[in-house]
């Protein structure tokens, strides 16, 4: 008997590791059968000669494998496409449109050419990700096909502000699945740039967000069945929170695997400070609270530099374009700023000198990129190579905790994505 | 292809006054540079093709596509205050669409818009998205009735004087406020004098002729060029002396495109004999090209036909595409004399530049076809389906397309988040200048 539980071991091992070593399948696989099998429907058993050219953008070192399929699927259909002789003919053309690859068979038998085509799920990309010191990486989120000024993962889930809902998905297999979603319920007209806020709410569970003229707060009962969030918007003018403490995260299911270094491994004096938002435009007025020694000007984007336990600067980006450092109660400019954008964070990596501004810009590319930077003194220093993101970035904000930071992409087809930015000590 | 100066991405700047120029008219349809300034529709295409609403909020179809139903977004207003209502959108599509319309009645029904038809519409939200059917005010506050250029966009007309039309932003725009406070639009002005404007300050954007691309960068311009939009072809009378369909067929092989390609349109675009554009359907490729004379002759039979008129619509550059193609036509036995383009409507051939109106092959297949003269909705959803489609028409060789060509601009450095539309038309309500204040 245990000779017999012993053979069947070894046997099942077996067949583990052979399955283990099988290509995995390609992804040309299913569209080759379905031509192969429009073509068969035309052809009928016989011979034919095949030919194909590519005029997409598959790689030319794939088209052998592309072809090698093609032929074993014609052949399991009676199709052989050896006979160089033959009357018949199957011209195979590897084609492609804006959205979608297509593989189209010219199928020609005496005088009668048939055409059929089938469509091809375009691959995607690689990420060709940094290679220097330290390194930022990203995660997607979520992706959708609506604008997201900002986002927030709660214990209850993810929370998007969108230009005019409030929309909070749980957590599901496949990842995000949508929950509950709110409309904000504005009442004066949304500017072109629109912008919002979301910060953690005090238990850390639920949460208060900031769109133009309105704040809403959402608060989650875990006792509850999911998705049992309430969420209430009102009216308001009030300042939105631009720097506030790092706070343990309650809630984090995409958290990433990077070696990081903790806002709390710092001893940081990070002070929160609140600025008004001018609901007509896309900036902050330059009004501040608690109000600083000096006037502000107009500005886009602003974040607290921990220096030390006893210093720490307000770096604003003002609609200007200049990136200037308020400081032992002067405002002074910063150098070495001519690629920033205006849209730039605060990043606790615990990487090199414990903090970065993670800053977008774009540069020649189509895309843009970020790029985290230390600032020892006035002088902005670049501290990681640029990380390609898959569009425009339209937002970044710091996560509640610190060590990351979030960044809302337009990509080329209308679609939104939210990434988490985090940065590798290498 | 956008090739804007290499600077750092930051938030638009509002204020300032974009200067354009243009060689045409702004509220040509399609395509005016003022249109979808001024001009909202019901829905609007997205890069990929799908729509995205406009002034409807939304739409469903019921009964298998025959009946539509627009809910329109609420609280938006015309230009001169009254309000967006279905009685004013149904007024507003009636107006541009008298026959051949993708749906036999429309009617307000609340705050809704219903289309219904005989025929399904299976493509109507993506028809709607057309230059043609953006929406004007056909009957003003005050009663009058406004040249159509009263609408719900980003801009309002506030005055033309002196071949400038002054745009100002519409502060209620139901998409935000556009950037920039103001556009001002010189039109007829040439080419040469647009891009000397552009040279010296003067304007921060500018045409480029598909034919004069190289030139302009050769001339280190920065140009944005848009995806193919429009289809040069040539039009074939069906009656009288090209009533034959071998003459017809014989003339469509006796066209040499790459002749076209490369001298006249200095190799922008691309070649083609498909009604769609490559990047549209990735089929195209499956209708000939090439020239082929002696087929041409062996399809004229020995027939010498009476002698042929053909009128070219446009410019310099179309005068002389008529001409290569006479020259072509006389090679494969056939009398043809270039005649004015007013004389178009009566010619047997006419060179026309048709526009792509939707990025949606479905919706782009259908205006087409119904340019042409065809009613019938486009109802197939697959790649091989719209082949099928244009392989049946095109056979009849009465379009002949030759030249897919894109819409291009110069612009200035002071222009940032210049996008083109999917019909090749500027955004200029997302734009904003660098230096505003």
């Amino acid at each position: 008997m245990k000779l017999i539980w012993l053979v069947a071991a070894v046997v099942t091992a077996l067949i583990g590791m052979a399955a283990s070593a099988a290509p995995a399948p390609s992804q040309w696989e299913q569209p080759a059968a379905a031509l192969a099998e429009e073509i068969a429907g035309i052809l009928g058993p016989g011979q034919a000669r095949l030919t194909i050219r590519n005029l997409s953008t598959v790689s030319s070192d794939e088209i052998p494998a592309i072809r090698r399929l093609l032929e074993q699927e014609l052949k399991a259909r009676g199709v052989l496409t050896s006979g160089a002789e033959s009357a018949n003919a199957i011209r195979v053309t590897l084609s492609e449109n804006m959205r979608e690859r297509l593989w189209v068979a010219e199928v020609v038998e005496g005088n009668e050419t048939r055409v059929t085509m089938v469509r091809v799920e375009p691959g995607t990309a690689p990420q060709s990700q940094p290679k220097s010191g330290l390194a930022l990486r990203k995660q997607v989120v979520i992706t959708t096909n609506e604008a997201v000024l900002a986002a927030l993962e709660t214990a209850g889930g993810l929370v998007t502000v969108q230009p005019e809902q409030i929309v909070i998905y749980g957590h599901a297999a496949e990842g995000w699945r949508e929950q509950k979603r709110v409309g904000i319920g504005q009442k004066k007209l949304l500017p072109r740039d629109p912008r919002g806020i979301i910060l953690p709410s005090a238990n850390g569970s639920g949460f208060e967000a900031s769109v133009v003229g309105m704040v809403c707060s959402g608060s989650y009962l875990p006792a509850q069945p999911a998705g049992d969030w309430t969420v209430r918007c009102r009216e308001s003018d009030d300042p939105w929170t631009i720097v506030q403490p790092p706070v343990a995260q309650t809630g984090n299911a995409t958290q990433g695997t990077a070696t990081q270094g903790t806002a709390t491994q710092m001893d940081v004096s990070v002070t929160p400070m609140k600025a008004f938002y001018n609901a007509a435009r896309n900036y902050f007025t330059g009004v501040v609270t608690p109000s600083l020694s000096v006037d502000l000007p107009p500005f886009y984007s602003a974040a607290q530099i921990i220096r030390s336990a006893s210093s720490a600067p307000l770096l604003i980006g003002s609609i200007d374009g200049k990136v200037q450092i308020v400081e032992n109660g002067a405002l002074k400019p910063v150098a070495g700023t001519r690629d920033w954008g205006s849209d730039f964070a605060a990043l606790h990596s615990g990487c090199g000198a414990g903090m970065q501004i993670v800053v977008s810009g774009s540069g020649e590319a189509a895309s843009d990129s970020l790029r985290a930077y230390e600032l020892p003194a006035q002088e902005a220093v670049p501290a990681s190579a640029s990380l390609a993101m898959d569009g425009t970035v339209t937002a970044l904000w710091t996560a509640p905790d610190g060590n990351s930071v979030f960044a809302a992409v337009r990509g080329a087809a209308d679609q939104f994505e939210v990434d988490r930015v985090t940065a590798l000590c290498n | 292809m956008l090739a804007l100066p290499a600077t750092a991405r930051t938030r638009p700047h509002y204020g300032g006054t974009l200067r354009v120029e243009i060689e045409g008219e702004p509220w040509q349809r399609p395509g005016g540079l003022a249109r979808r300034m001024v001009l909202d529709g019901l829905a609007v295409m997205n890069a990929d093709g799908t729509p995205r609403p406009a002034l409807a909020l939304d739409w469903k179809s019921e009964n298998d596509n025959h009946r539509w139903q627009f809910r329109l977004r609420p609280g938006v207003h015309f230009h001169d205050g009254s309000p967006l209502t279905s009685p004013s959108v149904v007024a507003s599509l009636n107006a541009v669409c008298g026959t051949n319309c993708p749906w036999t009645a429309i009617h307000a029904v609340g705050s809704s818009v219903v289309f219904t038809s005989d025929s399904p519409m299976p493509n109507l939200p993506e028809l709607l998205a057309a230059d043609k059917y953006l929406v004007a005010l056909t009957v003003a506050s005050d009663g009058t009735t406004p040249a159509g250029v009263v609408g719900t966009g980003p801009f309002q007309v506030t005055g033309f004087m002196n071949g400038v039309l002054t745009l100002t932003a519409n502060d209620s725009s139901w998409q935000g406020r556009p950037f920039a406070d103001a556009v001002e639009a010189h039109v007829h002005r040439s080419i040469r004098d647009q891009w000397l404007d552009l040279s010296v300050g003067r304007a921060d954007l500018v045409e480029v002729p598909a034919e004069q691309l190289r030139q302009a960068q050769q001339q280190r311009l920065t140009i944005m060029t848009s995806a193919p939009v429009t289809l040069l072809a040539l039009t074939v009378s069906d009656s009288g002396a090209l009533g034959n369909p071998n003459l017809r067929a014989a003339i469509a092989l006796a066209v040499d495109r790459s002749a076209l390609y490369n001298v006249i349109f200095q190799k922008q675009g691309e070649v083609t004999a498909s009604l769609l554009p490559a990047a549209l359907t990735g089929y195209s490729f499956l209708f000939p090209t090439e020239r082929d004379l002696n087929k041409a002759h062996e399809l004229r039979g020995g027939l010498t036909p009476p002698p042929l008129t053909l009128a070219a619509e446009g410019g310099p550059a179309m005068q002389l595409a008529a001409q290569r193609i006479a020259l072509n036509l006389r090679e494969a036995g056939f009398n043809v004399q270039v005649v004015n383009g007013v004389a178009a409507q009566h010619a047997d051939l006419a060179l026309r530049q048709l526009p792509l109106e939707s990025n949606q092959p479905q919706a782009a297949l259908e205006s087409m076809l119904r340019g042409a003269g065809l009613a019938a909705p486009v109802l197939e959803q697959t790649p091989a389906g719209l082949y099928r489609i244009e392989r049946d028409f095109l056979e009849s060789h009465t379009l002949i397309p030759l030249l897919d060509l894109p819409r291009a601009y110069a612009v200035g450095g002071r222009i940032r988040d210049l996008h083109l539309s999917p019909d090749g038309t500027p955004q200029l309500s997302a734009a904003s200048l660098e230096d505003a204040p």
